[in-house]
C-alpha cells in the first residue's frame, strides 16, 4: 500500500496554512496528497490501520519560526498546539484518541512547522514559507516503503 | 482555567466551543449580580471586505467566515444574491442544496452532541476521557460525521472550504451514480442517529424550562433549510426582507459579537430547539418519531434537553439525505446565468446553530455594495446570558467546581460558535475588562 500524505491546516489563517502549501507543492512534484483541517475527529475518522501515514502540520512549540519538527514513534508525542484547530482538538489530540479507539495508521510520522501568526488573513510567514519547500522535498523524495516499516506502530498497544 | 473570587463564577476561557471566550458571573448568595458572556476571539472585517468585490466571489468569501458551517454561509450568500438578481434556481438545484445542508448538518450536530455535549452529561473533562470508557459512542460519533463530511466533500468540490455553491447552482454537480453510492452510508447513518436519540434520551438533565421566544424558518411543506417565512412562538411571521424590521444589533461592551435583540422584546432563541418546536409537524415520520420514542414533544423549554434535540435533527438529516439521493435527477444545467444586474436581497437560512440572515446590496456591474451578516451565536448570546442569569442561583449551594462545570454546560447548550460570532465587528474592548479577566 502507498503511503498516504495529509496536509493540515487553515488556509485562511495565516501561519496555520502551512500543511496545505506543502500539500498543494506535492501536488505540483506530482505526489498524491490531501488536505484536511486537522480537526482531531476528522483525521482519525479518516484513518485505517492499514494506512501508511505522513501528516504536516503547523505547530507552536516555542523553537524559532520556520523550523521543522518530525515526530514518529509508537505513537509520536506531538505537542499539543493550543487552540489552533477546531475546539481545541489538532493532530496530538487525534494521536492520544487514535490510540484509545486502536484506530491508529499502521505507521505515522508527523512533520511540525513552527508558526507565530494565527490570525486572520493569508499572509504567510517567510520562514514558514521556506519550511513549507523544505518539507515538500523531503517528502516527495522519502523512499516510501523503507520509511514505512522503519516507523511501524504496533496496533496492540493502548 | 477556572478561578474564584467570593461567589464569582469564572472561566476564563470555555472549553468545547468554537472560538475563544469567557464567563463571568457574580453573585450575592442566590442573587446574580452579573452576567457576561465574553466573546474575545479577535474580529473579523468580512462585511468590509466584500463591498466591492463581484458578487460571485461571496459565497466563497462568507464560507470563510467558519470552518464548522460553511455550508450556511454559501447558502444564505447565493440565496441574497439570487434574490438581488431576481433570478429563480432549477428545482433539482434546490434538492441538491438541501443535500448539501443535510451534509453540514450531521457533521456539526454529531460533533457537538458527541463530542463536545456528552461529556458533561457523562461527567468527563473531554471527548477523550470519555472515549477511553465509552469507545463505541466516540466510534459511532466518528462515523457520523463522516458521513456528513462525505456529502458536503462531494456537493463542495473539496476537502475544507468547499467551493462548489454558485449563484444560480452549482459550478458542478454530481451525477446519479455519485450520489447512489452515498446510500449504504446513509441507511447507516439513519440507524445510528436513531440509537443517537435512544443515547441522549436516557442522560439526565437539570430540571430547569426557560419562557423563550423561539425564532426559525417555517415552510409549509418542509422541514427548513433554505427557504420559508421567519416565524416565532409569539406572533412575528415575517420575510427575510423584513428582518432588520424587527431584530436589532447592540453593542455590549464586554463582547467582541454584537447581540441581536427582538425589537421591543429582547432576547430570543435560535437553533434546533426553535427549528423543532415551530416545524415538528414536517419533520420526516421516521425523525418524528424518534422523537415521540424518546418522550421528546414541543415546545421543548428545557436548554439542556437540546442535545436529544439535535440527535432528532441527525434522523431528520440522514432520511432527507436519503430520500434526496434516491429521488435525484441531475439538473439539466448545473446552474442559470447570473447577469450583473442593480439590486438588493436578502436571505435567512437554517444553519446548525440557527438562522444566518444575509443581505446585499449590488449595483450594476455586480459588485457589493454593502453586505450585512448576522450570524445565530450572536442571536443567541443575549439568551445564553438570561440563560446563566435564571440558573446560576440553582446551583449556587454546590462546590464551586460543580456550579461552573453546570454553567459552562448551560452554554454549551447553544454549542456556541464564537468564531462566527465576531466576523464583522470593530470596536475595542476596554483594558480594564480585558484585565478583569484574566486575559
Amino acid at each position: 500500500m502507498s503511503t498516504r500524505i495529509v496536509g493540515c491546516g487553515n488556509p485562511h489563517r495565516m501561519d496555520d496554512a502551512a500543511g496545505v502549501l506543502v500539500a498543494e507543492r506535492l501536488r505540483k512534484l506530482g505526489v498524491s496528497a490531501e488536505i484536511q483541517s486537522g480537526g482531531a475527529f476528522e483525521l482519525v475518522g479518516s484513518w485505517h490501520e492499514d494506512d501508511d501515514m505522513i501528516l504536516i502540520d503547523a505547530v507552536v512549540t516555542g523553537s524559532p519560526v520556520g523550523k521543522v519538527h518530525v515526530w514518529d514513534g509508537n505513537p509520536p508525542q506531538v505537542p499539543s498546539k493550543a487552540q489552533l484547530s477546531s475546539h481545541g482538538f489538532g493532530v496530538a489530540e487525534a494521536v492520544n484518541l487514535g490510540r484509545i479507539l486502536r484506530l491508529l495508521p499502521r505507521t505515522l510520522r508527523v512533520y511540525g512547522i513552527e508558526g507565530k501568526n494565527f490570525g486572520i488573513g493569508e499572509t504567510v510567514s517567510p520562514e514558514v514559507l521556506h519550511a513549507v519547500e523544505e518539507v515538500a522535498q523531503r517528502v516527495a523524495h522519502l523512499p516510501r516503503e523503507a520509511s514505512a516499516h522503519s516507523l511501524q506502530i504496533s496496533s496492540s498497544r493502548s | 482555567m477556572t478561578r474564584s473570587v467570593g461567589r464569582t463564577i469564572r472561566v476564563d476561557t470555555l472549553a468545547r466551543v468554537e472560538g475563544e471566550g469567557a464567563m463571568l458571573i457574580k453573585m450575592s448568595g442566590t442573587r446574580v449580580s452579573d452576567v457576561k458572556l465574553r466573546i474575545y476571539e479577535p474580529p473579523r472585517f468580512f462585511e468590509a471586505f466584500l463591498r466591492g468585490r463581484h458578487f460571485s466571489e461571496v459565497a466563497d468569501i462568507t464560507a470563510r467566515i467558519c470552518g464548522i458551517c460553511p455550508i450556511a454561509y454559501q447558502m444564505s450568500a447565493v440565496h441574497a444574491i439570487e434574490r438581488a438578481l431576481g433570478i429563480q434556481i432549477s428545482p433539482e438545484v434546490r434538492m441538491l442544496r438541501r443535500l448539501f445542508y443535510c451534509g453540514e448538518w450531521i457533521e456539526s450536530h454529531s460533533l457537538h452532541v458527541y463530542m463536545l455535549h456528552a461529556p458533561d452529561f457523562l461527567g468527563y473533562q473531554d471527548a477523550i476521557a470519555m472515549a477511553k470508557d465509552h469507545p463505541e459512542i466516540a466510534k459511532r460519533a466518528l462515523r457520523l460525521k463522516k458521513i456528513g463530511n462525505r456529502i458536503v466533500s462531494l456537493l463542495g468540490g473539496r476537502e475544507i472550504h468547499p467551493i462548489s455553491a454558485a449563484v444560480g447552482g452549482f459550478h458542478k454537480v454530481p451525477d446519479k451514480n455519485r450520489l447512489r453510492e452515498l446510500e449504504e452510508d446513509l441507511k447507516w447513518a439513519l440507524d445510528a442517529s436513531i440509537e443517537t436519540v435512544r443515547f441522549t434520551a436516557g442522560l439526565e438533565f437539570p430540571d430547569f424550562e426557560q419562557d423563550y421566544e423561539f425564532v426559525a424558518l417555517r415552510h409549509p411543506g418542509e422541514y427548513p433549510f433554505n427557504e420559508g417565512r421567519l416565524v416565532s412562538n409569539r406572533g412575528l411571521d415575517i420575510d427575510a426582507a423584513e428582518y432588520e424590521d424587527h431584530f436589532i444589533e447592540q453593542h455590549v461592551k464586554h463582547s467582541n459579537a454584537l447581540h441581536s435583540v427582538l425589537r421591543g422584546r429582547g432576547a430570543y432563541l435560535v437553533g434546533p430547539m426553535a427549528r423543532f418546536n415551530l416545524n415538528f409537524d414536517t419533520l420526516s415520520e421516521v425523525a418524528r418519531q424518534a422523537a415521540s420514542d424518546a418522550g421528546l414533544k414541543p415546545p421543548v423549554k428545557n436548554p439542556f434537553r437540546s442535545i436529544i434535540v439535535r440527535a432528532v435533527e441527525i434522523a431528520f438529516a440522514c432520511a432527507e439525505a436519503l430520500r434526496i439521493v434516491r429521488e435525484y435527477e441531475p439538473p439539466s444545467l448545473p446552474r442559470v446565468e447570473a447577469p450583473n444586474r442593480p439590486g438588493v436581497g436578502y436571505a435567512i437560512t437554517e444553519a446548525p446553530r440557527g438562522i444566518l440572515y444575509h443581505r446585499y446590496a449590488v449595483d450594476e456591474a455586480g459588485l457589493i455594495v454593502t453586505a450585512k451578516i448576522v450570524p445565530p451565536t450572536s442571536q443567541n448570546q443575549k439568551q445564553i446570558e438570561d440563560d446563566l442569569r435564571q440558573f446560576a442561583p440553582r446551583v449556587a449551594n454546590r462546590s464551586l467546581e460543580d456550579a461552573t462545570w453546570q454553567c459552562e454546560q448551560a452554554i454549551r447548550n447553544y454549542d456556541p460558535c464564537i468564531s462566527c460570532a465576531t466576523h464583522f465587528l470593530k470596536l475595542t474592548v476596554e483594558q480594564e475588562i480585558g484585565q478583569e479577566v484574566g486575559q
